[in-house]
């Protein structure tokens, strides 16, 4: 994790992305926001809202159809497909709603499966893989596939592959979407410390008790930002 | 992504579905192993025909005569044109060892001790049409005499076998008979020149003279006998060519054969080499066609391998999406699928190299072929399983590297 505080961890800049079906759509349009390093964001939106567009354009998923994206300092716009796969792959860790695990693969591969592709060796791979699933309480399940876990341990298993690459920015979509209560709350506290300990976490949700774990709340409405709430004191729910 | 990963992800997803990768590995095999097997066909028959048409008999010059653009097999369509003169001609020439007619002779019946066997051909032809060692007992028959010499087949067609020394009683077609006694049974019962046909046979040679008895006028005005068929024999395989264009230059412009013959005959003479050449021509042709037909097979196998890497990619949709989500490159996602797709065709292409191979041994022992393995065929089995596989799983392979991760994490 290179950290340099006084440069943002994410920036659009006038960001609009077209979608051409038939009718052209603006899934986003002239979109400006900073996220800086160390904070914790949630983008909250209702359904097509644009929020999963913002959230492909920060995850270097997607080019924008005009402006930039700067995400770790890079300008994504500019970047081959092959360049945006390796910031992605370095600096991005994703978490989905739906988990996104390797049927075939154990916890402890799916894990260390980002390590496959930048070429780092089994031996590592592995050691740091089981240093991970430790960190989030599955090691004693390292060997175990994911149909054999129950939802919320395949949540932490997605994190700890998440963190693996150790990556400035963990981005999470929806991350309790598919998970009860009480799992969810054992989900959020693992990005809360995340956060506590200085790593950008971006959570993009509908739900308003799951932002408000966040510091600020960046709505986003029709493809517009409608604006950037501020989570305070009491009311923060870390 | 090092090959290594790349080999034990691909293992993984075929182990995933082991049904479905044997049957399409199966294809695969299916392809090769007819390949592999029609392949040893092709050169066992080829190796059998030759072991019969006789790589030791060098030395030997078939003569005969037909239509001047005739084609077909050594012998057809010929008439009996060749005179004794000829052969007594034929046998002055330099480097000759010696000369032998030959005709066939249609027979009524063969009897040995009160044994009938009905009808069948004769050969009448003279001593220089054995070689020294083509006598395993006894020895070749004498011109004049009424002696026979026969195969081991034919020696054994009858209820007692016959033994040297016996005599058997032969009725020809106008029904006269006449008392052999065998004085010789040959080496093997294999084809002694192309005009005795192909394979082992009951086969029952006697001297021309007396038993061939069509006859014709000779240039000097004489009856004589004459012959459709002359083997010559040259002293050494070095003199064959010297030999043959003497022949050839005797039988053309001065023989009674020449002047018998119709305008529109010639005289065909062949050496033994000719004739491998021929048959070894015809033989290719005949093996690259049914290889052809088995590499249609192989293509069908191949196709196997396409359709199921184009299902798997579909399936994995989700998977594809993931990887590239976590830093996958394209190429990535384009070597896991060829990999995948090659050692499918490489398992299908090992094992169809084996049951091909086994086949091929199995069918020569049935067909009674010597078995000549190619085993260069085997290296070339595995490499074409592997590219075929590659090759197959080429479009697959880059449908799912360019699958879209944003679409692909969407898909159930």
């Amino acid at each position: 994790m290179d950290v340099t505080p006084d440069e943002p961890a994410v920036v659009l800049d006038d960001v609009t992305k077209t979608y051409r079906l038939g009718q052209p759509i603006d899934a986003l349009s002239s979109v400006s926001l900073s996220i800086p390093r160390g904070s914790y964001t949630a983008i909250m939106g209702p359904s097509g809202s644009g929020k999963s567009t913002l959230m492909n354009l920060v995850g270097c998923l997607d080019r924008p159809t005009e402006g930039r994206v700067l995400v770790d300092g890079r300008d994504v716009a500019g970047m081959s497909d092959r360049e945006r796969t390796t910031l992605r792959g370095r600096t991005i860790g994703f978490v989905f709603q739906t988990f996104n695990l390797m049927p075939r693969l154990s916890a402890l591969e799916n894990v260390a499966l980002p390590l496959v592709f930048q070429g780092v060796r089994r031996r590592e791979r592995r050691a740091r893989a089981r240093e991970l699933l430790d960190r989030v309480g599955l090691a004693e399940r390292a060997d175990h596939r994911p149909n054999q876990l129950s939802g919320g341990q395949r949540q932490r298993v997605a994190i700890a592959r998440a963190l693996v690459a150790d990556p400035a920015i963990v981005l999470a979509d929806e991350p309790t979407g598919n998970l009860d209560t009480a799992t969810g709350s054992d989900v959020l506290a693992l990005f809360e410390a995340l956060y506590g300990e200085g790593r950008t976490v971006i959570l993009v949700t509908h739900e308003r008790d799951v932002a408000e774990h966040a510091e600020r709340i960046v709505h986003v409405v029709d493809g517009e930002l409608e604006g950037i709430e501020a989570v305070t004191g009491a009311r923060r729910k870390a | 992504m090092n090959p290594r990963e790349a080999l034990s992800m691909s293992l993984r997803a075929i182990r995933g579905h082991p049904l479905r990768s044997s049957l399409t590995a199966l294809g695969v095999l299916i392809g090769v192993a007819a390949v592999i097997v029609f392949v040893i066909l092709g050169a066992s028959l080829q190796a059998a025909v030759i072991g019969e048409v006789g790589g030791e008999d060098a030395e030997r010059i078939y003569v005969w005569n037909g239509p001047e653009d005739a084609q077909g097999p050594p012998g057809a369509g010929a008439r009996a044109v060749f005179t004794e003169d000829d052969i007594d001609r034929l046998r002055a020439i330099d480097g000759v060892d010696g000369v032998a007619p030959y005709a066939s002779v249609s027979a009524n019946g063969f009897e040995h001790e009160g044994d009938t066997i009905a009808g069948g051909d004769a050969v009448a032809t003279g001593p220089d049409y054995f070689t020294d060692d083509a006598i395993a007992e006894g020895r070749a028959f004498e011109s004049g005499e009424n002696e026979v010499v026969l195969t081991p087949l034919a020696a054994a067609g009858f209820e007692e076998d016959v033994a040297v020394g016996d005599r058997m009683t032969v009725t020809f077609e106008d029904g006269s008979e006449a008392e052999m006694t065998v004085v010789g049974i040959l080496e093997d019962s294999g084809p002694r020149s192309p005009f005795d046909g192909f394979g082992e046979g009951a086969r029952v040679y006697m001297p021309a003279d007396p038993i061939h008895r069509t006859t014709a006028e000779n240039a000097t005005g004489g009856e004589q006998r004459v012959y459709p068929y002359v083997v010559v024999t040259a002293d050494s395989p070095e003199n064959v060519e010297a030999v043959t264009s003497a022949v050839r230059t005797y039988l053309e412009d001065e023989s009674d054969a020449s002047e018998a013959l119709p305008g529109t005959f010639g005289v065909e003479i062949q050496t033994n080499e000719d004739l491998l050449e021929q048959v070894n021509g015809l033989l290719a042709t005949l093996t690259g066609f049914i290889t052809g037909i088995a590499l249609i097979s192989l293509l069908v196998g191949s196709i196997g391998i396409a359709n199921v890497m184009l299902v798997s990619v579909t399936e994995r949709t989700r998977e594809i999406g993931i990887m590239k989500t976590v830093g996958a490159q394209k190429r990535d996602v384009l070597q896991l699928f060829l990999t995948e797709a090659a050692i499918l065709g490489l398992l299908g292409a090992a094992a169809g190299a084996a049951v091909g191979f086994a086949g091929g041994y199995v069918a020569t022992r049935i067909l009674e072929f010597p078995f000549v393995a190619p085993l260069e065929w085997a290296l070339v089995a595995v490499v074409t399983g592997v590219l075929v596989g590659a090759l197959a799983g080429l479009y697959p392979a880059w449908n799912a590297a360019r699958t879209d991760p944003i679409e692909a994490l969407r898909y159930e």
